[in-house]
């Protein structure tokens, strides 16, 4: 949405995917270190309210502040940025002490959101909590970039799956009620089996079916609507290729356009750090992983993604 | 090609229009491969994928590379600028080759030694590895790609030798599936 009276200065990136302990946090962490070393100015905010842990991963042992600052005591949200000892990093805790997510309030939320717009930084980061949740959901979309952290294993890209269909849906719903037609979706999903509707696809092309008004909206969102795909923790050349297919799966079946932004290897070395609470991409600037990392977030922030040839993996039988 | 068609096979096979003749056959054997298995990545979501729409997508990939390879070849558009076949295939040949059921590598490599065109020639403009034509002509089945890969290999290689590619790739890979599966009963 083109909103010429605020100036939009900083760009909001979203990482979600569903499935817990696919890396969201560590992909998190080590994306804004590396926009960091580039000389921006980046905030990271953990929402993964029920499990945070991204201070860990940047080191921080107890964070002096966290959301639970904006949810009770009613502090703003630029005061409780707290600095993480990585320079032009700062953390926002989503440590909680006694607040579920699924309790915060539509106007709490509200409020959230409008203050994570006004920090005045050049990246924000939110790392996401599992599940498909309506408050999840919500804050992934509210980024400028979706990406999305999955794993070459199956589970991984079920939850996936499932969770991008969720964002999508709810897209949906949101932009349709914009325009005054808040049942439109649910009336349809209802009455699927008149419809003769059994995939997300159908849903679409029966909606877009239904009016030229309908449609018009429909396609304004599906040009602008882009899931960014990350695939960790790969271990052979074919699972590189998972990548590729799910974003072919993307445009095929659900109907939206997706981007295979990068792959990081597997690396035990990972886990090590984290363990230790050593930010990887500075105690391990030149190994493998950061490379791929780097690479992965110049994809993200330029909008590229990369092209994996199968040729280059066709000989490889595992 | 009108220019819609044109665009809706460049998007079936998920390139923009600009793309060239190695990444049409990259994309090709890659969504082939992804559609006609299963795999962790299409099970995932099985619900949303029906066989009918599977078998659909496999035919709309199928179609769009056979038109597009028509089109780079028929254009010569390829901005590597692949050299074309400067043969001419004779009348007796034709003949001959039209006759034939059966294609064994040896018998591939014979048509092509009398076309009087060598692999690397091949090579160049499939832009397929010449070790891949030389494994498929030795029929050295244990050093030759995923039968996915292979099939679109030697349809190339057939078509490149205006052989019909349809009939040359069912014939080879049947043998190369009952040798395979001779291997691994050994194995």
């Amino acid at each position: 949405m083109n909103n010429g009276a605020q100036d939009k200065r900083c760009e909001i990136w979203a990482i979600g995917g569903g499935k817990g302990g696919t890396g969201k946090s560590f992909v998190t962490s080590s994306i804004g270190t590396h926009l960091a070393s580039k000389g921006n100015k980046v905030v990271l905010i953990d929402a993964d309210l029920g499990g945070a842990n991204l201070h860990t991963l940047l080191g921080v042992s107890k964070p002096r502040n966290s959301l639970t600052d904006f949810f009770e005591k009613k502090a703003s949200l630029k005061d409780i940025i707290v600095n993480c000892g990585i320079p032009d990093i700062g953390l926002v805790s989503g440590t909680l002490s006694s607040l579920d997510s699924e309790n915060i309030k539509y106007a709490q939320k509200l409020k959230l959101f409008r203050q994570i717009k006004a920090i005045d930084t050049d990246y924000i980061l939110i790392d996401l909590g599992a599940g498909s949740h309506n408050n999840t959901i919500d804050t992934f979309l509210l980024a400028d970039k979706m990406i999305v952290v999955t794993l070459p294993e199956i589970t991984a890209l079920e939850n996936m799956y499932h969770f991008i269909k969720n964002v999508f849906f709810r897209k949906l719903k949101i932009i349709l009620s914009a325009h005054g037609l808040k049942d439109v979706i649910q009336d349809v999903w209802k009455n699927r089996d008149a419809h003769g509707i059994k995939h997300l696809k159908d849903v679409v092309e029966h909606l877009m079916g239904t009016s030229v008004h309908i449609r018009d909206i429909i396609e304004n969102e599906l040009a602008t609507f882009r899931i960014h795909i990350v695939l960790n923790q790969v271990r052979s050349g074919r699972e590189i290729m998972v990548g590729a297919s799910v974003k072919s799966v993307c445009l095929k079946f659900l109907g939206f356009d997706a981007q295979y932004a990068g792959h990081i290897e597997y690396d035990e070395t990972v886990l090590r750090c984290i363990n230790k609470r050593l930010p990887f991409m500075l105690t391990h600037p030149f190994s493998h992983v950061a490379k791929e990392i780097s690479k992965l977030t110049e994809n993200l922030r330029d909008g590229r993604q990369i092209t994996v040839t199968a040729d280059k993996y066709a000989n490889r039988r595992l | 090609m009108p220019i819609e068609d044109y665009k809706k096979y460049f998007e079936a096979l998920e390139l923009s229009p600009d793309s060239q003749l190695s990444e049409v056959r990259n994309s090709y054997l890659h969504l082939k491969s992804l559609y006609s298995n299963d795999s962790i990545v299409t099970s995932a979501i099985a619900y949303e994928l029906s066989e009918e729409k599977r078998h659909d997508i496999v035919e709309q990939v199928e179609e769009a590379y056979t038109k597009l390879i028509d089109f780079f070849e028929n254009k010569g558009s390829d901005p590597a600028g692949s050299k074309k076949p400067s043969f001419v295939v004779g009348e007796e040949l034709k003949q001959y080759m039209s006759g034939m059921t059966s294609f064994s590598g040896e018998l591939l490599r014979e048509i092509r030694e009398k076309l009087g065109v060598n692999l690397k020639d091949v090579a160049v403009f499939t832009k397929i590895r010449k070790q891949y034509f030389e494994d498929i002509e030795r029929e050295k089945f244990s050093s030759l790609p995923a039968e996915v890969y292979l099939k679109g290999y030697i349809m190339e290689y057939a078509r490149y030798l205006s052989l019909d590619p349809e009939k040359v790739a069912n014939d080879y890979i049947g043998r190369y599936r009952s040798a395979m599966k001779d291997k691994g009963k050994q194995d």
